[in-house]
């Protein structure tokens, strides 16, 4: 790969190249551009798929890496707690390793320079510092330095985490002064500790391989947290199933040195709502100012399922908050379609005594049709809601064109900050958008106070585009109203990129789970042609050796292929349930990387219906199940 | 990625005979040989076919200094600011630091400052950094004089080294200097600050267990 030069300047905008442009025009959403905004488009420097995957791949080595370190480090320090345990003497009249009695006829008792101890000169160690001064040691201390340094202690100013040999999995969980739990039963049953201190590898501001360290427990913990609402419920679902897999664990959580922490499963299928992107990090969407804290949660993935990884910045944690918008628009798009629209009832110009207190969002639409342009002036928010405990929010409004949960219909306004009464004077534009789209679509303008942590909801309003007239600027002044509650339903994902009939069987005979890859429908075109050459992958995760991954024939030239694959995944049923089924469908390019059309994750982390045929398939051994699956688009299958 | 790789890299990975274990960063701008250094130093092999590195990459090897063995996890990063939030992410965990700039580059040379900047923020702060000048080999090309990059390492306080990956200058130099500088550093901390020890463990499970059984511990 040459030099490509990408935008690193940030006032620059590249137009996206002919291809890009073309799939851009296929969208049924249409697509959007800021218009006074470009350098929001700055990080177009996507990462493909096989930088992905390459980077997965390192990661994936790293982390092996890594745990190998922590039993290292966990054998030094078990070494020397067994030291410690056996030490005899009360370090005073008696030397403190082996208990001998120091007086007139007893050995002479001489202080450990380090613990001040008093040491016989059996067990006590001559040494010399850096500076050649003579340095006399008990055992204990000396092998307290040795510890330091062979454990990069030293370096980072603490114990680096580390996991203790199998043999003491009967430790008991015990929680110091400063409140960090110490946590038992990771999947192996090994205790494993942590310091908080924050030099592990690759910690810092965001990285990929701590990230990827938040496995299983406390990546669910900590996810929840950030998260919220929306988490806990899923979680609960994953648990309230009999597949008895969870144990109890505890995660770190180094947030004021509180420890929290739960039941919850110990498969870490941490796929949240599809932002597990690597490309995520070139949307300059939502956290201008954090790429690297969102990068952190974009390479978290589905790994091995030990929860003996810290997580240094819990600012990392952070859930996109896209996600959830995604979730809501979307869940509205289909409700529109299934004509719920309940938008039509109440004008959005008719303030809601119930809401009023959110505040006012004055703006103004104009719809360019020879241009198939739809301009969206934010003029101003008034009286808005306080969010923040100064009083204040910090409010940005963003823009959705509904249906459509496509990132590309999605625009922002920048965020002005410590204000009730804020004004953006902004226009936003969206292109390709046809006539027909606007008798069909609604424009959605939520009202959001950006949060270190994300953002909170303060209030929204919809505008049916088919109330407007074209090249007449319509102008609104209107109260902004409640989120639109999100049903309990979990399948929020869009249509737009086909779907997948999958049958499942597990087969008690075989003790293998026979997946049956049978075909998909109105996939996404990928081709200039009009059509993909749709192949599916599938990956039965975690799977450190890549044994796992399965690939169809190529489908040539089509969007409703047919398959009629059978792949076998010889699994004990226990061990099957903490899997993860990843199904993704590509589109073969020749000379190009392939596409990535959409993808669908089976396991007890998934919901809705790939939970429920998941779960039909453990519980009903030999009984063949098939479903239709409706494909995410932004699944990025996890390399590992 | 080769199964026969895979299984020599997790030889590497699970060997246990070693004392410490240093991480090691390559920094500096594209193109200035921090792959071609690294294989030249793990695999002693040389391409001058330019592969942009994708993101991230390390190597392991153990060497042998000041009578320990000590295991390097060598990472190389890619120098293009596209890669960059990957690639800061890993300065945290990083011991040492190569930074490398390439003496037919002089863009490269400028901008040792600002590499040197991006350490600052985001390594540990004890982390140790060498300067190098690589491909010293092609004197007809050189635009950064030797006298230049000592005066620029003096100015920051690093070591200077001039290398050459291809024809294999200094290259071992390089890493068995920076090791041994984080040894010195090593000891250096420890003994300059016993109390670090003991205050920092305080209230882990290693001193919980001496409090209760050493009783009169003053520490």
């Amino acid at each position: 790969m040459g030099e490509i030069s990408t935008n690193s300047n940030m006032d620059r905008w590249t137009c996206p190249n002919d291809r890009q442009l073309a799939l851009r025009a296929k969208l049924g959403t249409g697509w959007s551009v800021h218009t006074n905004k470009l350098a929001s488009f700055q990080r177009t420097d996507h990462l493909s798929m096989e930088e992905q995957e390459h980077i997965m791949n390192v990661i994936a080595k790293a982390d092996y890496l890594e745990q190998v370190e922590q039993e290292r480090i966990g054998r030094l320090v078990e070494k020397l707690e067994n030291m410690k345990k056996n030490a005899m003497g009360n370090g005073n009249t008696q030397c403190i390793l082996c208990g001998d009695e120091f007086g007139l006829l007893g050995a002479n008792p001489t202080r450990c320079d380090d613990c001040k101890n008093a040491v016989c000169t059996k067990c006590g160690i001559d040494t010399y510092n850096w500076q050649k001064q003579q340095l006399w040691l008990c055992k204990i201390c000396s092998e307290n330095r040795e510890v330091w340094k062979r454990s990069g202690a030293w370096f980072f100013k603490g114990i680096p985490k580390y996991v203790l040999p199998e043999k003491k999995s009967d430790h008991v969980k015990f929680t110091d002064q400063k409140g960090q739990g110490y946590s038992r039963g990771s999947q192996r049953g090994r205790p494993v500790a942590a310091r908080p201190y924050q030099g592990t590898w690759g910690s810092g501001r965001g990285s990929i391989a701590d990230s990827n360290e938040q496995e299983s427990s406390e990546s669910s913990d900590d996810e929840i947290c950030s998260m919220g609402k929306h988490r806990i419920g899923r979680q609960g679902d994953s648990e309230s199933d009999n597949i008895s897999i969870t144990s109890s664990t505890s995660g770190q959580y180094y947030s004021g040195h509180v420890t929290k922490e739960s039941r919850s499963s110990i498969t870490s299928s941490n796929y949240h709502g599809g932002h597990i992107s690597a490309t995520e990090s070139s949307r300059g969407d939502e956290f201008h100012d954090d790429s690297d804290s969102e990068s952190a949660t974009e390479f978290s993935r589905q790994g091995s399922t030990r929860s003996n990884k810290e997580i240094p910045e819990p600012i990392k944690i952070k859930e996109t908050p896209d996600a959830d918008i995604d979730d809501a628009f979307t869940k509205y798009g289909r409700n529109t379609v299934n004509g719920e629209d309940t938008f039509d009832n109440s004008p959005p110009s008719s303030p809601d005594s119930d809401t009023s207190s959110l505040g006012a969002l004055e703006f103004s639409i104009l719809y360019d049709s020879v241009n198939n342009a739809l301009h969206c002036t934010v003029v101003r928010a008034r009286s808005l809601k306080a969010m923040d405990s100064n009083g204040l929010s910090d409010p940005y409004v963003k823009l959705h064109l509904l249906p459509g949960a496509s990132k590309s219909n999605k625009l922002r306004t920048k965020t002005i900050h410590k204000t009730l009464n804020p004004d953006w004077n902004e226009t936003l534009t969206y292109y390709g958008i046809t006539e027909d789209d606007m008798l069909r679509k609604t424009l959605r303008l939520a009202v959001l106070d950006e949060d270190a942590f994300g953002y909170d909801f303060i209030g929204e309003t919809r505008v049916p585009l088919k109330r407007l007239k074209a090249h007449q600027t319509k102008h609104f002044n209107v109260f902004l109203e409640k989120q639109l509650p999100t049903e309990k339903d979990d399948d929020l994902l869009s249509n737009d990129r086909g779907k997948l009939l999958l049958g499942l069987r597990y087969s008690t005979s075989k003790q293998a789970l026979l997946v049956n890859i049978i075909r998909c429908a109105n996939l996404a075109a990928c081709d200039s042609n009009g059509y993909s050459d749709p192949y599916v992958k599938l990956y039965l995760k975690p799977d450190r050796d890549k044994k796992s991954k399965f690939k169809t024939a190529v489908k040539k030239k089509t969007l409703n292929p047919e398959y009629n694959e059978e792949f076998i995944y010889e699994i004990k049923h226990n061990e099957l349930a903490k899997k993860t089924l990843e199904i993704t469908v590509w589109d073969r390019d020749i000379g190009k990387s392939n596409d990535f059309v959409g993808g669908v994750q089976l396991g007890i982390n998934a919901k809705g219906e790939r939970l429920k045929h998941w779960f039909d398939t453990l519980k009903n051994p030999d009984h063949k199940f098939e479903r239709w699956h409706i494909l995410a688009a932004e699944l990025i299958p996890e390399v590992k | 990625m080769a199964s026969a790789n895979d299984s020599k890299w997790q030889k590497d990975a699970a060997d246990q005979n070693f004392d410490y274990m240093f991480k090691l960063l390559i920094i500096g701008n594209s193109s200035v040989g921090k792959t071609s250094f690294l294989f030249r130093y793990a695999d002693d092999s040389f391409t001058s076919a330019f592969v942009s590195t994708v993101g991230i990459d390390f190597k392991v090897k153990t060497v042998f200094r000041q009578d320990k063995r000590v295991k390097l996890q060598i990472w190389d990063t890619a120098g293009q600011e596209r890669y960059r939030t990957i690639t800061t992410a890993y300065y945290r965990g990083a011991m040492g630091f190569i930074l490398m700039y390439d003496v037919t580059n002089e863009e490269s040379f400028n901008a040792v400052m600002d590499w040197c900047t991006q350490i600052k923020t985001y390594s540990w702060d004890n982390a140790q950094v060498v300067l190098v000048g690589n491909k010293c080999d092609l004197e007809d090309e050189r635009v950064v004089s030797t006298e230049r990059g000592k005066q620029l390492a003096d100015q920051l306080g690093l070591e200077f080294f001039e290398t050459s990956a291809k024809e294999n200058i200094n290259v071992k130099a390089v890493f068995e200097r920076l090791v041994d500088i984080i040894c010195d550093k090593m000891s250096e901390s420890l003994d300059s600050d016993p109390t670090l020890i003991n205050s920092q463990t305080k209230g882990t499970r290693l001193t919980e267990n001496a409090n209760t059984q050493q009783g009169g511990c003053q520490c």
